[in-house]
């Protein structure tokens, strides 16, 4: 059984990454805009929104996720 | 009036809104039946592709494979799993080879995905009202109202989502657990043989046990992929590679993100309540409950909704998450509910009075009507829609929809008929095969299926295709009529086309402008 814990840390870590990509993408010469795309922008809130739902979820102790 | 009268006046009140807002939603459904009346008449194609659906169940039922090489004659394949169109072969015995078996397929699909929720929210929740609505109101949506009575594989993969979904959230049943997780997994198995978008339901299936059982999780899912490998492999050989040129290569198209938002903003607008309370019972699950399969169900099809800006994709991309919404918004109004009448007083009442208020105002953003007929003309005024027209590219139907401009959900007229009678008139004069961009002429005047233009585009972006024998076939004119609608076929057909083809008639049918073509010099 994953608890909410387990569940907020890989929340977090699937945030962390969306947010990473998102910030790297042009430096790997796959960005088609010269700063931050609207698709980066929709990953940078799409990555924000998962680390704060994992930061709550990992509140939640380890009650059944 | 004391408090009490109030209340029970409020109480009253909130039955008889109840009742009125479950006739709306009935309205809905008497809408749909005579919509999907209307196009199990029409023997061509409604939606570009339909034809096609129905060509590769023929093929199957001559036991033929639709994966085959586009560079050769006929120049045919399917880009669909085959399960869809095997389901319809053994209707063809009840309404013979026609568009008719596979239209009755997928809205019987629907009828019974309604139904399917129906059954769950009684069950989970109890009660009629708010199951019944549940149900009705999967069906009231806009886009299962256009696309449910086509004969298109879509809702089909729908209801097969669905009941995997019911049977793993049930796996964990002392009783039948075991026997709900096989057929949850066979289902499955169907969701994805019927249209390859079900992956995103196998995540959200897989999750689910993995959340509750991770040893059971970890064997699902290596019966399933061992399934669902084996299937593949054996299709892959049989057809010599062709079903994983036209499955997978195939379906890799160009993705505008900017459709994609504009179709979320879209069926946002039209079902917010739905999706709210989905959201809602979401948030609820993930911080202070447990996940159900239906809320991880709702989640998955999110990202299913997110492909609908891919080249072919479109707003059916969403009908996943509107089942999914629609039981979920049950669900989060069962325990809205629950709360509400624990309470007791005003709450209670606020509730029953505030619920059939807000499905009302649901009702109201999804509305979608003819506007003419002695039935239809009335109501259209009542609801102030009586002017409006749906203007197609050569024609105007009276049907009214919020959703704005829709290439589906108007009845065909007495001259759409006329229009498609002028067609087959020209492909039963022509000799030999015609090439055209809607397979029903063909099939409709006994003639071989040349072209499937959409999966010809997608291979010739994808560089899967060689044109030159088809573009060679064309310069030589060896077809003697061609019709056009769209101009989906890839660049250099188009160039051949309409460097040796000239237009001999422009004929209006279903509100789209079919250019038929003939022989330059055969002027």
């Amino acid at each position: 059984m994953i608890t909410k814990r387990q569940l907020g840390i890989f929340v977090l870590v699937l945030g962390g990454l969306l947010l990473c990509a998102s910030l790297t993408v042009d430096f790997a010469g796959v960005g088609g805009w010269g700063e931050l795309g609207p698709l980066q922008q929709i990953g940078l809130c799409l990555g924000a929104l998962a680390l704060l739902v994992g930061r709550l979820l990992l509140l939640r102790g380890d009650r059944p996720a | 009036m004391n408090g009490q009268t109030w209340l029970r006046t409020a109480h009253r009140l909130g039955r008889a809104l109840a009742v009125l807002v479950l006739l709306v939603y009935v309205g809905y459904l008497i809408i749909y039946l005579l919509y999907a009346g209307a196009l199990f008449r029409w023997p061509f194609d409604y939606d570009q592709g339909e034809g096609f659906e129905l060509h590769d169940a023929l093929l199957y039922a001559h036991g033929e494979w639709p994966y085959r090489d586009n560079a050769v004659y006929p120049f045919y394949a399917s880009n669909y799993p085959p399960l869809f169109h095997l389901l319809i072969v053994p209707l063809f015995a009840l309404f013979g080879p026609q568009l008719v078996a596979g239209r009755v397929l997928s809205f019987v699909a629907t009828l019974l995905t309604g139904g399917v929720i129906f059954a769950v929210l009684r069950r989970e929740v109890g009660g009629w009202w708010l199951p019944a609505l549940s149900g009705l109101a999967f069906w009231a949506s806009n886009y299962v109202y256009q696309i449910g009575p086509l004969c298109r594989l879509h809702t089909t993969m729908v209801l097969f989502e669905l009941l995997a979904i019911v049977c793993i959230a049930n796996f964990e049943e002392s009783e039948h657990g075991r026997r709900n997780l096989i057929w949850g997994l066979v289902f499955l198995l169907c969701a994805g043989y019927t249209k390859q978008l079900a992956v995103f339901t196998v995540l959200a299936a897989l999750a689910y046990i993995f959340l509750r059982d991770i040893k059971k999780a970890l064997l699902a899912g290596t019966a399933l992929a061992l399934a669902a490998g084996l299937i593949f492999w054996l299709l892959n050989t049989a057809t010599a590679g062709q079903w994983w040129v036209n499955i997978i290569q195939a379906n890799v198209n160009s993705f505008d993100y900017l459709m994609t938002i504009s179709l979320l903003k879209q069926w946002f607008r039209l079902h917010p309540l739905l999706i709210l309370l989905a959201l809602g019972y979401l948030i609820y699950e993930l911080f202070w409950s447990r996940l159900s399969a239906y809320t991880l169900w709702f989640f998955f099809s999110l990202a299913t909704g997110a492909l609908s800006g891919k080249w072919g994709a479109g707003p059916g991309y969403f009908l996943t998450s509107i089942a999914a919404a629609a039981l979920l918004s049950g669900l989060a109004v069962g325990r809205l509910q629950q709360l509400a009448e624990r309470r007791g007083g005003w709450t209670a009442a606020g509730f029953a009075l505030l619920l059939p208020l807000c499905y009302l105002m649901q009702s109201v953003l999804l509305l979608h009507l003819p506007t003419s007929g002695p039935f239809w003309t009335p109501v259209a005024r009542v609801l102030g829609v009586e002017e409006e027209v749906m203007a197609g590219q050569c024609a105007d139907f009276a049907y009214y929809d919020s959703i704005g401009y829709t290439q589906l959900g108007h009845l065909p007229t007495a001259a759409d008929y006329a229009a498609g009678a002028e067609i087959m008139r020209y492909v039963r004069a022509a000799n030999g095969p015609v090439l055209s961009e809607e397979a029903m002429f063909s099939l409709l005047a006994d003639k071989e299926v040349v072209t499937n233009p959409t999966q010809l585009r997608n291979l010739y972006e994808n560089d899967l295709l060689d044109v030159t024998s088809l573009a060679e076939r064309i310069y030589q004119q060896e077809f003697e009529l061609i019709i056009l609608r769209a101009q989906f076929y890839p660049d250099p057909i188009l160039g051949a086309i309409w460097f040796s083809y000239a237009p001999v008639d422009e004929i209006c049918m279903n509100g789209f402008l079919y250019r038929l073509l003939q022989p330059a010099d055969g002027e």
